[in-house]
């Protein structure tokens, strides 16, 4: 059961500059961004299949997760 | 080939404008662009795109043949031979036959350079057949 | 002729009626380049010491800037310029949209607007044709109508920048209202186009802007444009514009509430970039070349109306901050505070204020005409908002700012007017986010965050450490991104795009004939910098050190709830910011440029 990260931009850094990678279901956004060492903190929208999701959410097989940064601001 | 746009994707910038007015008369000004953003607010709130569609109309009632076609396929304005009747005007279905004499001494339009396409960053237009 | 330039300097005096035109001096735009350069140079030179932003002596200073109505991404910022009646001290507010753009077709860099009008005006420019018109039929209309009216009236292709009932009233934060919605909010430059009775300005101009090498500038423009298209945030942004962050400042705990009580707000959900769109967003709406539009034109069904907004700020502090949790409702409060024509982040610091003074029991019914002035009461919001712009009852109070109100009403309230240098403070909550708070503090308008916006930064290096870095990171945005701003052209290509900034190098040089790097501009950022800071010197006794002080309420009371609960900054961090902030600035302890600082940056014969 599989869920695929997409981080746009800077956050590619963190998946070795792939464009996307698999991650396992049934765990929480958060603890997959904790696994790849990535601070959820700078994450600011995720969107799962294209709806914004908190990071709490529990991934579901099929997901496409699409993570944007927090570049900027003001 | 020909411009398209899909209004609902405009966001009124008018870059395209400039593009226009610097491929046509290598000027910044976007008043002499041969593309129309027409905005339509505060309601409903939307922009509307008017862009030329090779339809020929102007070209088939120009008395001077000054509307040719170029490497594009293009129908667009030789200024040398422009007489400034303003015929062409009204014949085009798409009001974007431009004659305008305190900004150009010539009749001008679309000849399909493709740089407002390039300079549109929401894809509200695009060359196509 | 000025490459890059429209060429001239429009005077009108609205006194005496007479309108001159004067070249663009060549050594102006080579050493204050344009937009906010021009701007601080001419507050700077011509509106005497100690005037009072409310007299004749004050002038409005309108500049656009070299790169502005070009092919160049985000070409259309215009910057509005004054002595603020909210602050007594430099104002410089950045409006959005096409009236830069019309500025530079009418041949003119700057529009000088001076003395003041015995009866209501509106400027009118049509290239040559410029002159001042009676106004008297649109004197008392929201801004909206007007704009609509002058457009019918003179022609779409017009450019119209227009006042409300807010800055014909007074209201010390008034607005400047352009395209239906978009405006020079901060620092009272509406109040000061009001007291000169101007109403609006129309232009309207058909010349093409010069540029050095046309080639080079055609090259380097394209290179911009495909650089934004290329960039990966682009679709993310230009769905949800500023709004993107509504969701991840409700996370970090910067999402003021409930007048900056807390950082995070129970009802943010609702308040989403995503909720948002999906109910109430019709059109994705740009500024003057810009490929990544964030405007969001909003429909609310509930009161059949439309709004360019809200965008963060907004939904910050009309909407968090005032406990409000339905965006429809804080879209038309946003849409009230347009139409009124008045700054919808001091609003809502204003009124936020006044709620939790409500709640302190300092104002009852009898203060507040009866309206139950309660965190989340939308309609009182709306009709605090109305009175506030027609200066009535507790609006006239309001209407002079969070901090004079709060020194009129006392009872400790000035303890939670969350202001600096009496800007009341945009939408970031920083009980412990001490690079933001910094930029707060020292921000050379008041409490704005769009110089230095620095809370990432302060999440990467540690929330509460207080280290020369953050201080580094703050002066260094403080110095380039107004740049921006002097060059008349958007920054949030670079912000929210992440494009390389050294793209815009070739442009500016092929436009201008002057080749600059980004510490050449920085340099200039810096000069101007220090230049605004000796202003406020020169214009408030005992200017200095007391007056970057914070709001007490980021040092004294942790939040009780939300993300960020039990956190504060402690009052000696406070200090040892500024501390290191003035010895990195160049500046003495009491927080005033050196004299080696001012000889370095070539401001002797400013200082004097």
């Amino acid at each position: 059961m599989n869920a695929t990260l997409r981080p746009i931009g800077v956050l590619k850094t963190y998946i070795d500059n792939k464009a996307e990678v698999t991650v396992e279901a049934g765990q929480t956004v958060r603890a997959c961004l904790l696994r790849l060492g990535m601070p959820p903190e700078i994450v600011a929208l995720v969107l799962v299949n294209d709806a914004q999701q908190p990071k709490d959410y529990v991934l579901q097989d099929g997901d496409m997760v699409k993570l944007i940064a927090v570049i900027g601001g003001g | 080939m020909r411009l398209y746009a899909n209004s609902t994707r405009c966001s009124g910038c008018k870059a395209c404008l400039v593009a226009c007015s610097l491929n046509l008369f290598q000027e910044n000004n976007p008043k002499k662009a041969a593309l129309s953003v027409i905005p339509h607010f505060p309601a409903p709130g939307v922009y509307e795109l008017k862009v030329c569609t090779q339809c020929g109309d102007c070209a088939a009632v120009c008395p001077t043949g000054a509307i040719k076609q170029n490497e594009r396929g293009a129908y667009y304005v030789d200024y040398t031979e422009c007489n400034l009747c303003e015929a062409c005007v009204p014949e085009c279905p798409e009001s974007v036959m431009f004659v305008r004499t305190e900004l150009a001494n010539s009749a001008w339009k679309c000849d399909l350079c493709g740089d407002c396409v390039s300079v549109c960053g929401t894809d509200a237009l695009w060359i196509a057949n | 002729m000025l490459n890059g330039y429209g060429g001239n300097i429009l005077r009108v005096n609205l006194s005496t009626g007479k309108i001159i035109k004067q070249p663009t001096p060549p050594e102006l735009a080579r050493d204050f380049i344009g937009g906010r350069g021009f701007g601080a140079y001419f507050l700077f030179m011509e509106v005497p010491r100690h005037t009072d932003p409310l007299s004749p002596e004050n002038k409005l200073i309108i500049s656009s800037g070299p790169l502005s109505g070009l092919m160049i991404p985000g070409a259309g910022k215009c910057d509005f310029t004054t002595k603020s009646p909210l602050t007594n001290g430099y104002a410089s507010s950045s409006l959005g949209g096409h009236f830069t753009a019309e500025i530079k077709y009418a041949g003119l860099d700057s529009i000088i607007l001076e003395g003041t009008s015995p009866k209501p005006v509106y400027l009118f420019i049509d290239n040559e044709k410029i002159e001042l018109r009676d106004a008297s039929h649109l004197w008392g209309k929201g801004t909206i109508a007007v704009e609509k009216e002058l457009k019918e009236k003179l022609g779409e292709e017009f450019q119209i920048a227009v006042i409300g009932p807010g800055g014909e009233n007074g209201v010390s934060f008034a607005s400047i209202n352009h395209d239906f919605g978009r405006q020079a909010g901060r620092g009272g430059v509406g109040t000061v186009m009001g007291v000169k009775k101007v109403k609006a300005i129309a232009i309207h101009g058909t010349k093409s802007i010069p540029v050095a090498d046309p080639e080079g500038y055609r090259k380097a423009g394209m290179t911009l444009f495909k650089a934004c298209k290329d960039a990966e945030g682009l679709k993310p942004w230009q769905s949800y514009g500023t709004t993107i962050v509504v969701s991840w400042c409700d996370e970090v705990g910067a999402l003021p509430t409930r007048n900056f009580s807390a950082g995070s707000f129970e009802g943010g959900k609702n308040l989403y970039g995503p909720v948002m769109r999906e109910q109430i967003v019709i059109t994705d709406k740009g500024c003057f070349g810009c490929p990544s539009p964030c405007g969001k034109y909003s429909r609310m069904k509930r009161y059949n109306s439309n709004v360019e907004g809200p965008e963060y700020e907004t939904i910050g502090m009309l909407g968090s901050n005032l406990g409000l949790s339905d965006i429809q409702d804080v879209a038309q409060a946003n849409l009230l505070c347009d139409d009124l024509g008045i700054d919808t982040i001091s609003a809502g610091s204003v009124i936020g204020w006044a709620m939790e003074c409500y709640e302190k029991g300092i104002f009852t019914k009898k203060d507040t005409d009866g309206l139950e002035l309660k965190f989340g009461n939308t309609q009182a919001v709306f009709a605090l908002t109305e009175k506030i712009a027609k200066r009535q009852g507790l609006g006239a109070l309001l209407a002079e700012g969070v901090k004079k109100a709060a020194k009129k009403v006392g009872q400790g309230s000035d303890k939670f007017a969350i202001q600096v240098k009496g800007m009341e403070q945009s939408a970031y909550a920083t009980h412990n986010a001490t690079a933001m708070l910094l930029a707060y503090m020292t921000c050379d308008v008041g409490a704005h965050h769009n110089r230095a916006w620095a809370i990432t930064y302060d999440l990467q290096v540690g929330r509460d450490k207080v280290v020369p870095e953050k201080v580094a990171r703050v002066i260094w945005l403080q110095n380039f991104r107004p740049m921006f701003d002097v060059l008349g052209a958007c920054r949030l290509q670079w912000v929210e795009l992440s494009i390389d900034r050294d793209l815009y190098v070739p442009a500016l040089a092929a436009i201008t004939g002057i080749h600059r790097t980004w510490q050449d501009l920085e340099t200039v950022g810096e000069r101007i910098w220090n230049l605004t800071r000796l202003y406020w010197s020169r214009e408030n006794e005992g200017f200095g050190r007391t007056w970057d002080q914070p709001s007490p309420r980021f040092y004294e009371e942790p939040p009780k709830t939300g993300v960020t609960a039990g956190q504060i900054t402690r009052y000696e961090d406070v200090q040892r910011l500024l501390d290191m902030y003035y010895e990195q600035r160049g500046w003495t302890s009491n927080g005033m440029p050196t004299p080696e600082t001012v000889n370095r940056l070539g401001l002797a014969t400013f200082a004097a």
